[in-house]
């Protein structure tokens, strides 16, 4: 069978492929996965619908293949060959003989072009063709900086970035809060003096860049922040770290916040709202779909917390820690990734006073959550220490005005300050 | 059935580097030749024609040193011992390759190679059969030359390259079918030794892709040496039935002025060369060929074929060694997963007649076909010091220059040491290397490399060493 690459989500329309689980020629199981595909939602594990020998590869390890298009050829067990998809580019050969001979099963058409040659008038060393030829860039169409417009390897570097990022495909998902660190900046050895290390912007990487530079390209965005004193909040959960530890529960204060955030959202509406850019309307969502940027080794991704209104603190913490050790792991499903309505962020669990994250678009706003830290600070007539947290929100001012993110946050802090009037919330 | 990772066929120029390559990226290699190892480049090509075009000007120029003021006794030429002094050069070469091999780990095979599916080899050899397979198979089986049916090849006096170079006695008359490259650099070198030499083109021009006003040159040193050059004419057939048997052969041309004889005792015919495409059973797997028989490869050396790739000569023109040597380390790039490309922007050549011709990049009809308006600079090695020091004076050095950003986008040279001379050059136009660089670069006097940025100021009637007026 030619087995296509299925639809694995609402609005995906390719994937990259990232590594064959199967070679050619090697018998499949049904249900077994054959490859690990990335979207810009998720990397995802395709099975094999059947049990077969695999036939033919269709797709590289590095390549980007559309929702439809063949990705492999099954032989069935105990069934005919099957007829092959057309290969996927035109036969360019003109010269080939007439008397075409028999044609092996593997052949695949050529590409003797000459037209890709790089041109003279192009001024580049042999070092910067190369350099060129892996990161997919055209050097014709380079604009050199050097002098008489010598296109030099950083020209080609810039023109990698720029020309990924100059087709815009606005990711949904990806989310970054601007404090947020991924792994792999922290974990890549620096280049040795005087070397250029150049990294191709590939795969989650790519995707958080399109995401973030639609967002702050679109999303007028503003950030109002204001401080809480979480004390109350710190006392209530120490109080449950015992049954947290029975449960087998790591009990963080996000999911105290979440359920601080709840109210306020069916408060504020339009706070829980997407804009529909296209059609020019605000969506307002009646699920509370909240998720919660995370930091993994690949870079920043985002699952989400479907119905966390209906949730207790400790299905919150559980679900969280699940998401993140999945998402940590290059793990997470895109069922895991859709849907958000509302975004949290947390930089605080690494430092810093408070964030100004970027909104998830097409949402509205993203809440970053600081550092609880203790300070002095005045309560009545006196000078006291507190358990205290920035939240920062950042909100699309198209949407959401100054004086409602103000009123909404005075909603938060009445909530985490005092976390029993959520009884009656 | 021995399995390998990848499998070269063929020792030549392509295969032989291609085959230590995959060696040192760690691959198990196997190589197949069914002739000699290093291929015609080293056993009947490139280094024993050059060894007899330096033996052959070494015995012209003692001839000529009288006017420095060095009498020598007439030299006398032997040629048994000068093909066995160009034997042993070939011999250190080729063994030199199979102990390269042989240190870098590949197992090297002896016998014809057929496919017998896209991954597995049939070797024939003379310790018979045996059934290979690898990954990954490079084909590089190189060329062949080609035979006319009017003058069949017989080991004697109708000769092909090969057994032109390997003469044991000097021919009286020798008569060169094609004025190509090989034809001329042999004509050349045997009309130094003393023989009188005919060349027979059909085509108007001699080295046919070669910009006339370099051949030029060439043709006044041919007259020199009372060679006879015959454009525009056929070779028609032999008078002889059987030439072999005969000491003096006719052959009937056809000339723009007519019918004419030309005797010799013997004929070189050097019309071309033609793939090693057949025999190996690529009509079985797939491999498609274009119609010459050139092997159809794409930018990065694939047929389209899963884990076949092709190199050199077998895969079309341009038929030079240090091409298909480029191809082989590209293609063994590749098989170790790496993305290289043919992307280089001149595949220079030379010609080893006298004297030298060597070409990089665009010729003026290629720059004017490719819309590219550019500049020229001349530069007559009569206006060099070495050349003039070492009484070859002959000849020039030309460039082309984009006039849109003042890059080398040719150099064509005739002159002495033409071949060492286009190394430089092929490296400045690969560089995109423009005029300033040229001109700013020092370099060494007295020496032939001087023409270059004297070519290039010329191009701007800037050249110390040549007074050019500007243009008005």
């Amino acid at each position: 069978m030619n087995f296509k690459l299925p639809d694995i989500g609402e609005g995906i329309h390719e994937g990259e492929i990232v590594k064959w689980l199967v070679k050619q020629g090697e018998k499949v199981a049904a249900d077994q996965p054959m490859v690990e595909v990335m979207t810009d939602k998720a990397t995802v594990e395709i099975p094999s619908p059947v049990a077969g020998t695999i036939d033919t590869v269709f797709a590289k390890e590095g390549e980007t293949i559309e929702v439809g298009k063949v990705l492999v050829v099954i032989r069935e067990e105990g069934k005919a060959e099957v007829k092959k998809p057309e290969p996927p580019r035109e036969a360019p050969v003109k010269t080939a003989p007439k008397e075409a001979a028999p044609v092996s099963r593997e052949v695949t058409p050529i590409e003797t072009d000459k037209s890709k040659a790089v041109p003279f008038g192009v001024l580049a060393t042999p070092a910067t063709r190369k350099l060129a030829r892996d990161l997919d860039v055209d050097l014709g169409a380079v604009k050199g900086t050097g002098l008489h417009g010598r296109v030099t390897k950083e020209d080609v570097q810039m023109a990698a970035a720029g020309h990924e990022a100059a087709v815009p495909r606005p990711s949904h998902t990806a989310v970054s809060s601007t404090s947020m660190v991924p792994h792999t900046v922290q974990t890549t050895p620096a280049p040795q003096r005087g070397a250029l290390q150049t990294i191709p912007l590939r795969g989650v990487r790519k995707k958080i860049a399109e995401a973030m530079q639609h967002s702050k390209r679109t999303a007028a965005h503003f950030t109002y922040v204001e401080e809480v004193d979480m004390s109350a909040v710190v006392a209530l959960r120490a109080s449950v770290l015992e049954e947290a530890k029975r449960r087998n529960v790591k009990l963080s204060y996000l999911p105290f916040i979440i359920k601080a955030l709840i109210p306020c959202l069916q408060e504020f509406p339009y706070l829980n709202s997407s804009l529909d850019d296209e059609k020019e309307q605000i969506v307002l969502k009646g699920d509370y779909n909240i998720g919660i940027a995370t930091d993994t080794p690949n870079g920043l991704i985002v699952p989400v917390i479907k119905n966390a209104d209906q949730k207790n603190i400790w299905q919150l913490a559980t679900e969280i820690s699940v998401l993140a050790e999945k998402a940590r792991t290059g793990k997470v499903g895109l069922e895991d990734l859709k849907g958000g309505t509302f975004t949290i962020t947390n930089a605080g669990s690494i430092g810093g006073v408070f964030a100004t994250p970027v909104i998830n678009h097409p949402e509205v706003a993203i809440l970053g959550v600081n550092a609880i830290r203790k300070r002095p600070v005045v309560k009545g007539d006196q000078i006291g220490i507190a358990d205290m947290m920035f939240l920062s929100l950042s909100v699309d001012h198209r949407v959401v005005d100054g004086a409602d993110a103000a009123r909404f946050m005075n909603r938060m802090v009445f909530f985490l300050s005092e976390p029993t009037r959520l009884v009656f919330a | 059935m021995r399995t390998f990772d990848a499998i070269v066929i063929g020792a030549g120029p392509g295969g032989y580097p291609c085959a230590i390559r995959l060696a040192q990226e760690g691959k198990k290699v196997a190589i197949v030749e069914k002739d000699k190892w290093g291929g015609v480049c080293l056993n009947v090509g490139c280094i024993p024609s050059k060894a007899l075009i330096h033996a052959s000007t070494q015995f012209h120029k003692m001839k000529h040193l009288d006017e420095m003021g060095i009498s020598v006794s007439a030299p006398k030429l032997d040629m048994e011992k000068m093909q066995a002094w160009k034997g042993g050069v070939v011999k250190q070469l080729t063994q030199g390759v199979s102990g390269l091999l042989k240190m870098n780990g590949v197992t090297s095979l002896s016998g014809n190679a057929v496919f017998k599916d896209a991954h597995t080899l049939e070797i024939s050899g003379s310790s018979g059969k045996e059934t290979i397979t690898a990954k990954d198979i490079v084909i590089a089986t190189g060329s062949r030359v080609v035979e006319i049916p009017i003058l069949k090849f017989n080991g004697k006096n109708v000769l092909d390259s090969t057994q032109a170079l390997d003469l044991k006695k000097l021919p009286k008359q020798f008569l060169v079918i094609g004025g190509g490259f090989i034809g001329l650099e042999i004509g050349m070198a045997y009309a130094k030794l003393g023989s009188k030499v005919t060349i027979v083109e059909a085509l108007d021009q001699l080295l046919a892709t070669v910009e006339k006003e370099l051949v030029q040159v060439v043709e006044k040193k041919m007259r020199e040496l009372g060679m006879t050059v015959l454009t525009s004419t056929k070779a028609l057939g032999l008078r002889e039935k059987d030439p072999a048997k005969e000491s003096l052969l006719h052959l009937e041309v056809e000339t723009k002025e007519g019918k004419k004889t030309l005797e010799a005792d013997a004929i070189l015919v050097s019309v071309g060369r033609k793939p090693n495409s057949d025999g190996l059973g690529l009509e079985k797997i797939g491999v498609k060929l274009d119609s010459r028989g050139n092997i159809l490869v794409d930018r990065q050396g694939k047929t389209g074929v899963a884990g076949v790739w092709a190199i050199g000569d077998v895969t079309g023109a341009p038929q030079l060694a240090h091409r298909a040597t480029q191809d082989g380390l590209l293609v063994a790039a590749n098989i170790g997963g790496e993305k290289a490309y043919k992307d280089y922007k001149t595949v220079p050549w030379a010609v080893f007649v006298d004297p030298e011709i060597a070409t990089a990049g665009l010729s003026e009809k290629e720059a004017k076909e490719q819309g590219i308006s550019y500049k020229v600079g001349k530069f007559p090695f009569a206006a060099n010091g070495r050349a003039l020091s070492t009484n070859e004076g002959q000849g020039f050095l030309k460039v082309l220059i984009d006039e849109k950003n003042e890059s080398l986008i040719g150099v064509h040279i005739v002159g002495p040491e033409a071949s060492n001379l286009i190394a430089e050059a092929t490296l400045a136009i690969e560089m995109g290397a423009t005029v300033e660089d040229l001109v700013r670069t020092i370099h060494t006097h007295p020496t032939l490399p001087e023409a270059l940025p004297e070519a290039v100021e010329l191009a701007f009637s800037k050249a110390i060493h040549v007074f050019k007026p500007k243009r008005a």
